[in-house]
């Protein structure tokens, strides 16, 4: 078996092809470095400076007093860029990368500008604001993804058009059998020799980029990154493979290597280039057609008029505790219901996204999109994960809120109004500060279902070959 | 001669089996997509009327004229059906107001549109053709001449009389033949399920727009047949011609693109160009400001407040938005009053006084400040963006591409027609104002003495240009394709006439 694989090696090593694929695929990566060099530092300044100034406006709260914390809260939150970033983009431009924090809404203020009625913060998540500023021709990426989805898969093809039929043509498939060599054992052979021919100039041109991306002194690769991306290198090996099995088995059931070639292409080209796009048309054509604004009539058929439950209270002269108390549960109330409001048109949209790409998934370049995407700590998930994380934070910082408040003995224990609240200025260090995690653990799991599912094509592709492979006639 | 030749390169070409998978491939792909395109014109069409709708409703219940904003609609275009261009990626929903004149970087999304959903990759029918048609024309191609060198019949017909020339043009003629076949029927298909469709209405424009699409489109087939005749006219063998097709298809409908846009800086950090128009588009408010605030303090209500301590049922605001990267910077301000006490009587003339010097005012500088922003986001986003486009058309990919956007008036250009349209409407609206003396009238912040007139306002509506400029657009682009092909084919005339057979 190795005797055919390292023919099969030195065949390919002295071919066009190889030479082409080197040139091309190192080109690719290259670009794609120097990109990443270019724009990694950028995005990360901006971040931090974000978050900086984020950061500054708790500690000015804190400073000021508990009840200004509890009303202003925390500044905005911003999603910390992926220093895999390189490796799939995952929508960068379309994907919004803030959570903000409201300011409190002001209902009523006097005639001197004071402020009658006001409520507390609340999280909103805006959309992209770049999307529809951009005027440039759209194109994808150059990213890892998009080098391996499309041109490694496609070089998967090239190298393999021709493994059968192309001996067959020659007569030296009919030599080869003749020796006792077991046609399982040839297949294999073929495979794996397929797969380190692809795999030799690919593996060149990661560790180009890798090196280029390494040694710079301007983005920095942690240990868990380095892990993430030889994660991300099997699942490139493990997708090449799937096109290398698939070429495989139309070469041995083809007779002329051309009309495999053909073959080959027109598949590529459908499962590749067109089921994304087409089966995402259909699956977000086939979700409701309603806006969002009808969707949320819907579902609260009574919307509560908040103003007429707490009228009485709010609009008691005297300051006593009574009103104070409604005061307090409007406000709460006021800054929940807007919050589940935003909570649930981002539920709704992202069910929306959920569905297209669940349907997008039979296609493996869209399989193994998601999965670099999930990999690489970009993408959709990501960001329903960064979403997440503020919204526990948000909880852990009101709960910090009340804890404090119980502890001030000259506070009347009302949360959200200032006269219930306590004055007292806290210590910016107690506050807890928001981070922005990734976990790999997690990752793993909701990418579990996509990598069974990518093993699984391999697998059944594999088998069609060696049946296809073993039932021929030479 | 002629004749006998086509005739056997069409029967040759027309009785394989890339014929009928070509053939398959594109009706299947164009008539499913096609579907799903049409519906999704229909669900853009609907949202649009019912904004539309809530636009019109909503701006006739603002009782007072400074309240009134207008919201205009970009209607979606039927045509994004053939190349999507930029219909659904920028702002279709875009606001008047007296304070700035309006450009695309202001417009917004539908309330409707899920912005998520942009993350899926969308598809349109020149996307199609772009990917198969090329793909096609190179298979038809490469064994052309390569093919029957290898088999001797090449020298077989060149032991009659024939020319050289004329064998070319004959496969050439034949070729592109054949490869019409899966371009016209699939577009046919498409044109039923068009025109059969209710929603969508075509004109006589339209159609000839659409005979551009095709004309650019078999322009765009001659360029990658030509190509792969070109590789198998130098290539011995088949092999290595299909090979050689394979890379180059590669190289120039997926590498390319992505790879030249990747080399240019992206530009997310304004330039000096626009910090310092924006700056000098600040200067023009301020002045403004300084003019404004010097009216208050001088007038016969000395002081600085621009509500005239007028309070009731309603609001005032006042501030400066802005917006750097758009270069956005103006006075921003509303105050608008259901019922006004009788205590204020007395201020009301005062406040007539001021709006009526203010808004004329704040129009004259929101001209002022667009003449300076228009030039420098043409300076720094639009020329950027064009400079792209311009790397793109060293592939035939992306002449072909930005023809087919011209025609279908999907192009920057072609949106950009709707925001002049904009801008001329916000012109109407300003004279609608003039006319009903709205800025000097206490029915721009009261409506105690009755509310705001808005029935006799315009209403807006775009007409798309016409199909002449359309296709003044589309011709550069055309014409290139056209060259190119005549170019390849004397090319490969000429080495085909010194090579040995």
């Amino acid at each position: 078996m190795w005797h055919i694989t390292k023919r099969e090696i030195y065949d390919n090593l002295n071919s066009l092809r190889f030479a082409l694929t080197a040139v091309l695929l190192l080109a690719l990566m290259v670009t794609n470095a120097v990109k990443h060099l270019r724009e990694q530092p950028k995005r990360v300044q901006r971040y931090q400076d974000a978050v900086t100034e984020s950061s500054d406006r708790l500690t000015a709260h804190a400073d000021d007093s508990l009840y200004k914390l509890a009303q202003y809260g925390p500044g905005n939150f911003y999603k910390k860029p992926s220093s895999l970033h390189f490796c799939a983009n995952g929508g960068e431009l379309v994907l919004p990368d803030t959570v903000k924090v409201d300011d409190p809404p002001v209902f009523m203020t006097d005639a001197e500008g004071n402020r009658l009625l006001e409520g507390i913060w609340s999280l909103s998540y805006p959309d992209a604001n770049l999307q529809n500023k951009n005027v440039g021709p759209n194109v994808s990426q150059v990213d890892w993804a998009f080098i391996i989805g499309y041109i490694l898969s496609l070089i998967a093809l090239w190298f393999t058009f021709d493994a059968f039929s192309g001996e067959r043509e020659q007569g030296t498939l009919r030599l080869m059998l003749a020796n006792s060599i077991p046609r399982h054992t040839v297949l294999i052979g073929k495979f794996l020799g397929a797969l380190l021919s692809v795999s030799i100039p690919f593996a060149l041109a990661v560790l180009v980029n890798l090196l280029l991306i390494s040694t710079a002194n301007t983005v920095h690769l942690t240990p868990e990154a380095w892990g993430r991306l030889g994660i991300i290198f099997c699942l490139a090996l493990l997708y090449t493979s799937l096109f290398v099995a698939l070429g495989l088995l139309v070469s041995a059931r083809v007779q002329q290597s051309a009309v495999s070639l053909m073959i080959l292409l027109l598949t590529w080209v459908t499962f590749v280039v067109f089921m994304p796009s087409t089966l995402a048309s259909i699956a977000s054509s086939f979700s409701p057609a309603m806006s969002f604004d009808e969707f949320w009539q819907q579902r609260n058929p009574i919307q509560e008029n908040l103003w007429e439950k707490y009228k009485e209270g709010l609009w008691s002269s005297e300051l006593d505790d009574w009103k104070l108390r409604a005061k307090s549960e409007f406000y709460t109330e006021n800054a929940e219901r807007e919050e589940r409001r935003q909570e649930e048109q981002l539920k709704y949209r992202a069910s929306q996204v959920h569905r297209a790409r669940a349907i997008t998934s039979i296609s493996p370049a869209t399989l193994l999109q998601h999965l670099m995407e999930g990999f690489a700590g970009t993408g959709f998930e990501r960001h329903l994960q960064f979403v997440e994380n503020t919204q526990r934070y948000a909880r852990q910082l009101r709960e910090f809120v009340a804890d404090t408040d119980r502890a001030d003995p000259e506070s009347l224990h009302i949360l959200a109004v200032r006269e219930g609240m306590s004055q007292k200025p806290i210590s910016p260090e107690s506050v807890p500060r928001f981070e922005d995690t990734l976990n790999l653990s997690r990752d793993f799991n909701t990418a579990a279902t996509e990598l069974l599912l990518l093993t699984l094509f391999v697998l059944v592709l594999l088998s069609g070959a060696y049946l296809a492979f073993v039932r021929v006639e030479v | 001669m002629m004749t006998t030749l086509i005739g056997r390169e069409l029967l040759n070409n027309l009785m394989t089996f890339r014929f009928a998978a070509a053939l398959l491939i594109t009706l299947l792909l164009v008539v499913a997509n096609t579907v799903v395109l049409i519906k999704d014109y229909e669900q853009r069409l609907k949202d649009y009327n019912t904004s539309v709708q809530t636009h019109h409703q909503e701006i006739r219940e603002k009782e007072t004229y400074s309240a009134g904003e207008v919201e205009v609609d970009r209607p979606p275009n039927p045509l994004s059906i053939f190349n999507v261009g930029l219909d659904k990626r920028l702002g279709n929903e875009i606001w008047i107001a007296h304070n700035n004149v309006p450009t695309l970087w202001e417009a917004r999304m539908n309330a409707s549109d899920n912005p998520y959903l942009n993350i899926l990759s969308s598809i349109d029918i020149v996307f199609i053709f772009k990917v198969v048609l090329s793909l096609m024309a190179l298979l038809f191609a490469y064994d052309a001449l390569a093919g029957e060198r290898e088999q001797g019949t090449l020298r077989l017909v060149l032991t009659h009389p024939v020319r050289r020339g004329h064998i070319l043009l004959a496969k050439y003629i034949s070729a592109m033949l054949c490869l019409l076949v899966p371009l016209l029927l699939s577009l046919l298909l498409a044109m039923i399920l068009l025109t059969t469709t209710a929603s969508i209405s075509l004109g006589t424009d339209d159609f000839l727009r659409i005979g551009g699409i095709v004309l650019t489109s078999i322009a765009y087939l001659s360029v990658f047949y030509l190509i792969g005749l070109f590789i198998s006219a130098v290539t011995q063998r088949t092999g290595t011609a299909l090979m050689l097709a394979m890379f180059v298809w590669g190289a120039l409908v997926l590498v390319y693109p992505n790879l030249i846009l990747a080399t240019i800086r992206s530009s997310d950090i304004p330039e000096a160009k626009a910090v310092s128009a924006f700056n000098e588009i600040k200067q023009v408010w301020d002045e403004f400001d300084r003019e404004r605030k010097h009216f208050l303090a001088t007038d016969a209500f000395p002081g600085e407040d621009p509500t005239f301590n007028i309070n009731g049922m309603g609001f005032f605001y006042e501030h400066f938005p802005e917006n750097r990267l758009t270069l956005l910077y103006l006075y921003n301000s509303m105050m608008t009053f259901g019922e006004l006490d009788e205590k204020f009587e007395e201020e009301v003339p005062h406040a007539q006084n001021y709006f009526q010097f203010l808004i004329p005012s704040t129009i004259k500088t929101a001209e002022r400040a667009w003449l300076i922003r228009k030039q420098a986001l043409e300076d720094t986003l639009v020329q950027k963006s064009n400079m792209k486009r311009t790397l793109l058309k060293f592939s035939p990919v992306g002449m072909y591409d930005a023809a087919t956007q011209a025609w279908a008036g999907t192009d920057l250009k072609g949106v950009r027609d709707f925001f002049d349209a904009v801008r001329q409407y916000r012109q109407t609206v300003i004279d609608y104002f003039y006319n009903k003396n709205a800025f000097a009238s206490r029915k721009w912040f009261a409506a105690d003495e009755g509310a705001a007139d808005w029935r006799t306002l315009p209403t807006f509506s775009f007409k798309r240009s016409s199909v002449e400029i359309n296709a003044n657009r589309a011709l550069p682009d055309l014409l290139l394709l056209l060259t190119m092909s005549l170019l390849l084919f004397m090319i490969i005339f000429l080495v085909f006439i010194k090579s040995e057979v």
